[in-house]
Order: C-alpha cells, then structure tokens, then sequence
C-alpha cells in the first residue's frame, strides 16, 4: 500500500475509496492493503503468486476483497481466494463480488457510484 | 422448491420477479417468533427497539403476537448516502423517548445484511447500560455479513438479493406488498428488460 501526501491510501479505484467511507460513516476501523498472503513459490523458495486483500478490519479480523469483475471474468480471483483458503484456514476473509457491491451502493442511495458496476450481466443470478 | 410467481397486487407486481415468502410464511414465522420472545421475556417487560421505517409492519404483526407485557419505541438513523456523509459519521435522525438503563431491549430488526448499521445501533445503545440488549431479525442475510453481531432470534434466513415488500423497499416503493419478494433486474438498473 502507498499514501497519497494527506495520509490516505493510494486506492485501486473508485469502489474501494467509496468503501473505505462508508466504514469510516459507520465507525469501522479499517487498514488498506496491509498484509500480502503468499501463494506459490518456486522451488528456490522465490515467490511466485501473491494475494493482498484490499481491507482489514481489526474488530473483526476479517480481510475484504472488493471486485469489479464481471462473473466470468471473476475466475482468476476465485481461484486466488479457494488458495487463500487452503494455505491459510485460520484466516477470515470475505470477497465481496461486483453485484454485493451495486446491491450496496443502491442500498445507501449512490446511484451514480454503482452505474459502472451495473452491467447486465452483473445483476444475472447463478442458477 | 418451485418457483412462486407474485399474487396481484396492482402495479408494483409486474416489477416482482419472484414470492421468495408468501404472506402466510411470514405470519406463521411471525407467530413463532413471539412464541419464543414470549417464554423469554415473561415478566421483564421488555422495550422492544425498531429503526424506521422498514421494520414498521414486522413490529406491528409481531407486538400483536406478543401475549406479554412490553413497551415499543423507534429510532431513525440516516443511512450513509451523498446527502448525510458531508455531515461525518453516521446519525440519528430520531432517538428512543423511553430511557433505557437497567431495562431488557430486544432490538427488533426487519433485515440484516453487512450489519454496518446494527453494530452501531448497538454500541450506541449498550452504552446507555441495559440490563438486556438482544436481537430480533425478521429477514437475515448472513452471506453479506462484514460485522459479526450475535442474534438471539431469527425469522428467515434468505439468500442474497434485493428483496423488497413488508416493509423492505427500494427507493422507498414495495414497502405495502404483503409478501416478500425479489425485484426484476431491470427495476433495478433502471433500463428496460430484455
């Protein structure tokens, strides 16, 4: 994680800075990008794959990984989070997907935050 | 289970794509709930707690229900949106009237999704030292939890969409429909469906 001059984090996008202030309305404790998860190393022990989660939230002890993604193109990220998963059973974490996040940006009244996540296919449910 | 299309009800059913609990389910589930609030809360008169406006019939079905002694009051809060986050962290917009120390509260929930909003209600009013706070929640969503908050009793627990009716609404519409149900993508987007 990186901090702009005010102290605030760098944020990947627009979505995780709206999130970030929502927490902050409802007096949720949050860390940006703190902790990055290794998920494959090679032989040399050189790491190959990593995952850091975008939020922790210390009351909770839970990471938080937003996506953007549309569903199929969400496999990559599934695949990261069933890894996260088996290399590291004790650690909670929650990836909140692209139709979580319209469904709560609608909720709070930020239409115009949600409109880039509105896609179609977005809003299909799995059967 | 089969899929159960929305009984008529004028012109919000078209915008319904699916009864996810018929009218019927939720009073018999509503009459349940009392049962055990009953047993629980014999003798202690309890306040029960609601945040408008959403919990308004679920309160209402449920009181009525409630063969006991107990007190209702509602609270409001202004939600996180463009117009209240200039003003900083979350408010209430209405506080209870009944002083609450050394009192039993069953704060009375009609949906729990991320449970943002709750854990604050909750701090808020455990620091007025009751002698009880538990949870009631009509409608819970527990995949979309982000705050554990423990529920002492819980109606229904339901997937993960944007259900709307008995008192849940978007945009404050579907609030009246006497059952629950989903809302059709394209009420949701705005756009036409295809």
């Amino acid at each position: 994680m990186s901090n702009s001059e005010n102290g605030k984090p760098h944020f990947a996008g627009p979505v995780e800075e709206t999130f970030a202030k929502i927490l902050d309305y409802y007096g949720i404790d949050w860390v940006y990008e703190p902790r990055t998860f290794p998920l494959e190393v090679d032989a040399n022990g050189n790491l190959i794959e990593a995952f850091t989660p975008d939020f922790y939230l210390p009351q909770q002890d839970l990471y938080i990984e937003l996506t953007t993604l549309r569903p199929h193109l969400a496999r990559y990220k599934n695949r990261r989070m069933r890894l996260m998963q088996q290399l590291y059973p004790d650690v909670k974490i929650k990836l909140l997907k692209r139709r979580e996040l319209r469904d709560m940006l609608i909720k709070y009244g930020l239409m115009q935050e949600a409109e880039p996540i509105q896609g179609t296919q977005a809003q299909l449910r799995e059967p | 289970m089969s899929r159960i299309l929305p009984p008529d009800f004028g012109e919000l059913s078209p915008d319904i794509s699916e009864v996810l609990f018929t009218a019927e389910q939720i009073q018999a589930r509503v009459l349940n709930l009392a049962a055990e609030i009953s047993a629980e809360y014999r003798d202690k008169n309890p306040v029960l707690v609601g945040v408008l406006k959403g919990v308004l019939f679920f309160m209402a079905d449920l009181l009525q229900a409630l063969p006991i002694a107990a007190e209702v009051d509602f609270l409001s809060v202004a939600n996180y949106s463009n117009e209240s986050r200039s003003q900083g962290l979350v408010r209430l917009v209405k506080d209870l009237e009944t002083p609450i120390e050394g009192r039993h509260i069953l704060f009375v929930e009609d949906v729990i999704d991320t449970g943002l909003t709750l854990n604050y209600l909750l701090r808020t009013l455990q620091a007025r030292q009751p002698a009880s706070l538990e949870v009631c929640v009509l409608f819970n969503k527990p995949d979309k939890r982000l705050i554990d908050i423990p529920l002492r009793f819980i109606g229904f627990d339901i997937p993960d969409r944007f259900v709307v009716g008995y008192g849940l609404d978007f945009r404050e519409k579907y609030r009246n429909l006497p059952y629950v149900g989903s809302l059709k993508p394209s009420v949701i987007s705005g756009k036409p469906g295809k």
